[in-house]
């Protein structure tokens, strides 16, 4: 495919690394949005473990969920607000600070992958080439952390270069190269008035076969939120 | 039957004004609470009238309903304990009512739990509840009879005024101390700043010194780390000590992986006894117990002299947050991935004296909806130390819930 990228190149109407991860960054959800979410840990030989959720999210600092299942976990709330992650424990009526790098739910996403999806906040890109994965042609990118406090130091990125800019597949290292996670991007749907991917599925190279599934259920974009419902004590107040 | 004055009606509005569509949450238990009790230098000759094995039996109750901005829960229980003092009563932990304008300005009312400061164990600003029993802080804890404004100008800053009528003393024993209620005013403000939580804290009223109050959080390196501090002048702590400035401090951090979490936090209360200040406290309550006991006397003055042993023995429960002044706790909890499974053990170090109250802990939910938990909890240490001078040896605490 280097071939395609060299004609691209040539033609002029290659996008820059940055403006593909932005297309990439907005394709799941908009700007400001609400969604319904359905999260399935799974591990080998073992039950698997299903969340839902509400969510809220407005630009790329503020993001809100609220489980809704099981009835046991119902109202446990998770808030990030630029940096900062926050933890409602409707158990014990607390409000507890968690790091972004902490695994989310007990499954293999951290609290920052579901808060962040968008890249281009946290990452430098630079385009790495042209690949076909699964058989689709794809823009490979490869995301450097603009600093220690995300979650991966280097990202291996694809993304759909049919011009939908869909993302297809992330690769998560450590500074060293260890490759410690793979997000893989599928289940194109119409929901909320567009098509777009709807199944988030990480996998850890910790426990073969061990995965963590978010399918979004329902979406909407362009929700008009007020920055005060991203707030610890609107985490108290439940729904 | 007292901590229901006020929520009754409160409950009989709620239940009026839900008639329509809306959210319900129903939750039903049963707990049951067993100590092993013992004669100790607070409980001379069974001062407290224990049976050897007191338990209190418990059903519960929870109902939320939310409708629109409103909010009405109501979380109470009857118990049945046995022992000598064998006797029902019922108590409401919480029954409130919600509205909020936006999420800018909300208002609750009525008996609630207010989640005071960032401490886990200890909260050195909160004089508006019931502390926390440090050795198992997964109980549910009852609220205080408040009403409480949030106002949120932005999402980096807040503010909560509180009115609250609360008890002093700890609840789920099977006597009560001399836990006594006190009428608190409370303002926190809080800010977001540059990743940092940050909250100011004043609070006041009956029966207490003026409290200033500095709760911080933060996250550092993958840990969330906190710090509450508090300064009065005058002590809360018998003897007064009017004159004398004193500093309270819990810290402490929260380090999650998977399903796997850990807590730590240190506890340092200023105006906790040191070891001479515990000796002559022990000196104090074997001289008033002999004044009580002492024939010779008149028995007006063996009265008087009881009276004060009572006093001086609740002392390490009706204080709040402790009698010594440097703890320990720590915590370690792990569910299996289902969430069917969850095994915790959590521990109390009195660092001043060496008592350790140690509370292994289990929790089984074979379905989304229904939870049983059991609780042990073993208290060690020399035999003059806190945990080991409470006329208790250990509990066994069970709860089962359902959810509708």
């Amino acid at each position: 495919m280097p071939s395609l990228l060299l004609v691209l190149l040539l033609a002029g109407t290659m996008p820059t690394a940055d403006t593909i991860v932005r297309r990439a960054d907005k394709a799941v959800l908009g700007d400001s949005a609400t969604y319904r979410l359905r999260m399935s840990v799974l591990r080998p030989g073992r039950s698997d473990r299903v969340v839902e959720m509400n969510g809220w999210k407005k630009g790329d600092a503020l993001g809100l969920v609220r489980y809704t299942a099981p009835p046991k976990e119902r109202n446990t709330a998770y808030l990030r607000s630029g940096e900062n992650t926050w933890l409602f424990l409707p158990s014990a009526e607390k409000v507890v600070r968690v790091g972004a790098k902490q695994n989310f739910g007990g499954g293999d996403f951290s609290n920052g992958d579901i808060f962040r999806l968008s890249l281009i906040q946290d990452y430098d890109p630079t385009l790495a080439g042209a690949e076909t994965l699964d058989g689709i042609d794809c823009y490979k990118l490869e995301l450097k952390a603009k600093n220690r406090s995300v979650a991966y130091d280097r990202v291996l990125y694809w993304v759909r270069s049919d011009g939908s800019f869909y993302p297809l597949r992330a690769d998560y290292h450590t500074l060293s190269g260890k490759k410690l996670k793979w997000l893989s991007v599928s289940k194109l749907r119409h929901l909320g008035g567009r098509e777009r991917p709807t199944l988030l599925t990480m996998e850890n190279a910790i426990e073969a076969g061990a995965k963590t599934l978010l399918e979004f259920l329902e979406i909407r974009d362009d929700a008009k939120l007020d920055d005060r419902i991203f707030t610890p004590s609107a985490l108290e107040k439940g729904e | 039957m007292p901590r229901l004055s006020g929520t009754v009606l409160l409950v009989a509005l709620c239940g009026a004004s839900v008639a329509q569509g809306g959210a319900r949450e129903i939750e039903a238990g049963v707990e049951d609470f067993w100590y092993r009790t013992a004669e100790t230098a607070l409980n001379r000759d069974n001062f407290l009238g224990l049976d050897q094995n007191e338990n209190l039996l418990r059903g519960a109750l929870s109902w939320k309903e939310t409708r629109g901005a409103a909010k009405f829960v109501f979380k109470g229980f009857v118990e049945r304990s046995s022992g000598a003092d064998a006797k029902t009563t019922w108590t409401a932990r919480q029954a409130y009512a919600q509205y909020g304008w936006g999420p800018g300005v909300q208002v609750r009312v009525g008996r609630q739990r207010l989640g005071w400061g960032s401490g886990f164990a200890w909260n050195p600003t909160n004089r508006l509840e019931p502390p926390k029993n440090p050795a198992n802080t997964a109980l549910e804890q009852e609220g205080s009879l408040a009403a409480r404004l949030d106002i949120v100008p932005a999402n980096w800053a807040g503010v909560i005024l509180v009115a609250a009528r609360g008890e002093t003393g700890l609840g789920n024993l099977p006597f009560s101390g001399s836990a006594s209620e006190r009428n608190t005013g409370a303002l926190r403000v809080r800010f977001l700043v540059k990743n940092t939580d940050l909250a100011f804290v004043v609070s006041g009223g009956e029966r207490q010194p003026t409290l200033l109050g500095l709760d911080l959080g933060r996250d550092l390196g993958g840990v969330s780390i906190h710090a509450e501090a508090a300064t009065y002048q005058g002590s809360e702590i018998a003897p007064p000590r009017p004159e004398q400035r004193f500093f309270r401090l819990a810290t402490g951090l929260l380090w999650s992986r998977d399903t796997t979490s850990v807590t730590a936090e240190y506890f340092f209360n200023g105006e906790g006894y040191s070891d001479g200040a515990t000796k002559t406290y022990l000196r104090s309550l074997d001289a008033t117990y002999a004044a009580a006991t002492n024939p010779v006397l008149p028995r007006a003055a063996q009265q008087a002299a009881l009276a004060r042993y009572g006093a001086l023995a609740a002392l390490p429960f009706s204080g709040g947050l402790g009698l010594r002044r440097h703890y320990l706790q720590a915590s370690w909890t792990r569910s299996e991935i289902r969430g069917q499974w969850t095994t915790a053990l959590r521990s109390v170090v009195g660092l001043s004296d060496g008592g350790v109250a140690l509370t292994p802990g289990v929790v089984y939910a074979p379905r989304g909806d229904f939870t049983i938990s059991l609780d042990g909890v073993i208290l060690l240490g020399p035999g003059d130390s806190e945990y080991r001078l409470a006329p208790l040896r250990g509990a066994l605490q069970a709860r089962v819930k359902a959810l509708f």
